[in-house]
């Protein structure tokens, strides 16, 4: 169709990239002059002046490509053209990921002000996590592999260290040198992958990829690069063989980076997968091998979050079991199921992002995490419990909630494209999720004992988990314009694969 | 034109290094070693295979192993970092001991 190849090149970095790598290196300045000078709230304001201002970004970049669906942005980064240097490839989907990324940052933000503010090195803090939020969005925009890998290191450098951040206690220790071992081993398999499709093409560019490897006969070379990626991709994105790293990292990082860790992070992680192998292999290849470790990451997630007494650990649990539903769009290999799999992305950052807030206000008030010391809670913090309830009652699947149009959507594909045993096996999984959810709000809403006194957290952490509550309900209700935004970003990666080659390649 | 051969079985040696370096080790550091072997497996392999093309040794892949080079030395460094840290609290190196988080 005409109209539809129009592609706008430049040479400098994506706008929302430069506002957070800008920012995060001013923030180390606005942080001394905080420190020195004594201006109360400087650090907080400057980052959420420049989450706002990546959100703005990424709508500018939104209203660019508007116009014409398959649009593609190019921007070259090393000076040479494409095929050669490195390069951004801004499309539908990297608009809808990035303005999910920053949206989540931006809530953050705002929740962490009272969060945090008992703590020392704030400024670290506040930096690392405009970096992280910088790492994300330069994967979901990264045109070649090599730059994929350069901010993929960037967000796995800075949520090493946020999740260690509370470094008095033993616990944020350990999980995070956990975290550290495991992820860099799968970045040293990243990087072997890499050279793998290198020696084969002779590149690294995406686009270059797909027009080199996508049809070629299968090949134990193939075989052995398929694994090497699902190792690299699936540790950061918690697949099960490979996801003991979650459980311990995620609750043990302050409540706002729990909320980014389990929120964006590891679907951070699932969006590089998911493009990386539509664009490499045809979805006929790795069907079945994802259909199985969707099945197993979901069922071993649930069982185990089961036996959770920690609520934060549950909720980590729960993230897994989230990545496995996401699988089955992925499994699917159709366009409708990568939608699903996108709108899950969206919904989740949402629903997780939210749970982990409200039971970080829950912990940060009791001064506890064990489900059976928080008996009556819901009583003393109504609003924050209510959020709560709504981001459980979402993540289970119930109707009139967002988790459940997407998890709908998600096993419809899988019956799709003929593959019932799969779907069957993610309701059972529904199902069986609702009982360790209903769990905490029966406890929740107890009586509580003698004695046990919480008082409602400050009004903006309240108003930011209503604010996300209120989305929840919103698009559980009215999702038209989200699943319109998430076919367009699904069509771009699965149907427009060669528009997306001619656009690079000339 | 270099052969081939040696240097993949070199990197598949260096791979099996790593890997059972990391399993079978119990002092912190030298799992970090394990990793470093891992990421220098990957960098042999690009090295190794940017010869191939027939006349000239294609910079590419010498730009991304330099970047490469840099990119495991800052995640080496954070891990050292922790590992201080886990030393004043366990006062142990042995990762056998860090078992508190479980389940």
């Amino acid at each position: 169709m005409v109209g539809q190849e129009i592609i706008a090149h430049g040479s400098h970095l994506p706008l929302p990239l430069m506002v957070l790598l800008l920012g995060g290196i001013t923030m180390l300045l606005i942080g001394l002059l905080n420190e020195r000078i004594k201006i109360p709230w400087l650090r907080e304001a400057w980052m959420v002046i420049v989450a706002t201002a990546a959100l703005g970004s990424v709508y500018l970049l939104h209203q660019q490509l508007k116009t014409v669906p398959s649009k593609i942005i190019v921007l070259v980064l090393w000076g040479q053209s494409p095929p050669l240097g490195g390069c951004f490839e801004i499309d539908t989907l990297s608009i809808f990921m990035s303005g999910s990324i920053t949206f989540l940052v931006f809530l953050v933000a705002l929740y962490s002000i009272n969060y945090m503010e008992k703590e020392s090195r704030l400024t670290e803090f506040y930096t690392l996590v405009t970096f992280m939020a910088a790492g994300m969005t330069g994967i979901v925009m990264a045109g070649d592999f090599f730059t994929l890998f350069i901010f993929w290191e960037l967000m796995s450098l800075s949520s090493y260290v946020l999740v260690a951040f509370l470094k008095e206690s033993w616990g944020p220790i350990e999980a995070g040198f956990k975290y550290l071992l495991m992820s860099a081993t799968a970045g040293a398999f990243l990087l072997l992958s890499m050279s793998f499709l290198y020696g084969m093409t002779g590149t690294l560019n995406f686009a270059q990829l797909a027009a080199s490897l996508r049809g070629v006969p299968i090949s134990p070379w193939l075989i052995v690069l398929f694994s090497a990626l699902i190792i690299g991709f699936g540790v950061k994105s918690a697949i099960v063989p490979l996801h003991t790293w979650l459980p311990d990292a995620h609750p043990e990082a302050p409540s706002p980076i729990s909320a980014l860790l389990s929120g964006i992070v590891i679907e951070t992680g699932l969006y590089a997968m998911t493009r990386v192998l539509f664009t490499i292999f045809e979805p006929s290849f790795f069907k079945l091998a994802i259909a199985l470790l969707a099945v197993l990451t979901m069922t071993l997630a649930n069982v185990m979050a089961l036996l959770q007494n920690d609520i934060k650990r549950l909720l980590a649990y729960s993230s897994i079991a989230q990545i496995g539903y996401m699988l089955v769009g992925l499994a699917a290999g159709t366009a409708y199921g990568v939608m699903g799999l996108f709108l899950h992305i969206l919904n989740h950052s949402l629903m997780k992002g939210m749970a982990f807030l409200s039971s970080g206000s829950i912990a940060h008030e009791a001064k506890t995490r064990d489900i059976r010391n928080l008996r009556g809670v819901g009583r003393m913090m109504p609003i924050t419990s209510l959020t709560l309830f709504i981001a459980l009652l979402g993540l289970g699947g119930v109707p009139g909630t967002n988790g459940f149009i997407s998890k709908f959507i998600l096993f419809n594909s899988a019956i799709g494209s003929g593959m019932t045993w799969l779907a069957v096996a993610g309701v059972l999984n529904s199902a069986l999720s609702m009982a360790y959810y209903l769990r905490v709000m029966k406890t929740l809403i107890g009586s509580p004992d003698e004695g046990f006194k919480v008082n409602e957290v400050a009004p903006l952490m309240v108003a930011v988990t209503l604010v996300m509550a209120g989305l929840i309900v919103v698009l559980g209700l009215w999702p038209a314009p989200a699943i319109s935004f998430a076919t367009k970003a699904s069509e771009t990666l699965v149907n427009g694969l060669n528009t997306y080659i001619r656009a690079v390649l000339g | 034109m270099l052969p081939l051969t040696p240097f993949l079985v070199a990197v598949g040696l260096m791979l099996v290094i790593g890997l059972s370096c990391l399993m079978v080790k119990r002092d912190m550091v030298r799992l970090l070693i394990g990793v470093e072997i891992l990421f220098n497996a990957a960098n042999l392999c690009f090295i190794a295979l940017s010869t191939q093309t027939p006349g000239y040794v294609d910079p590419f892949a010498h730009s991304v192993v330099m970047m490469a080079i840099v990119l495991d030395g800052t995640v080496i460094a954070v891990g050292l970092a922790m590992v201080l840290n886990v030393y004043k609290h366990y006062k142990t190196l042995d990762i056998r001991k860090l078992r508190r988080l479980k389940w």
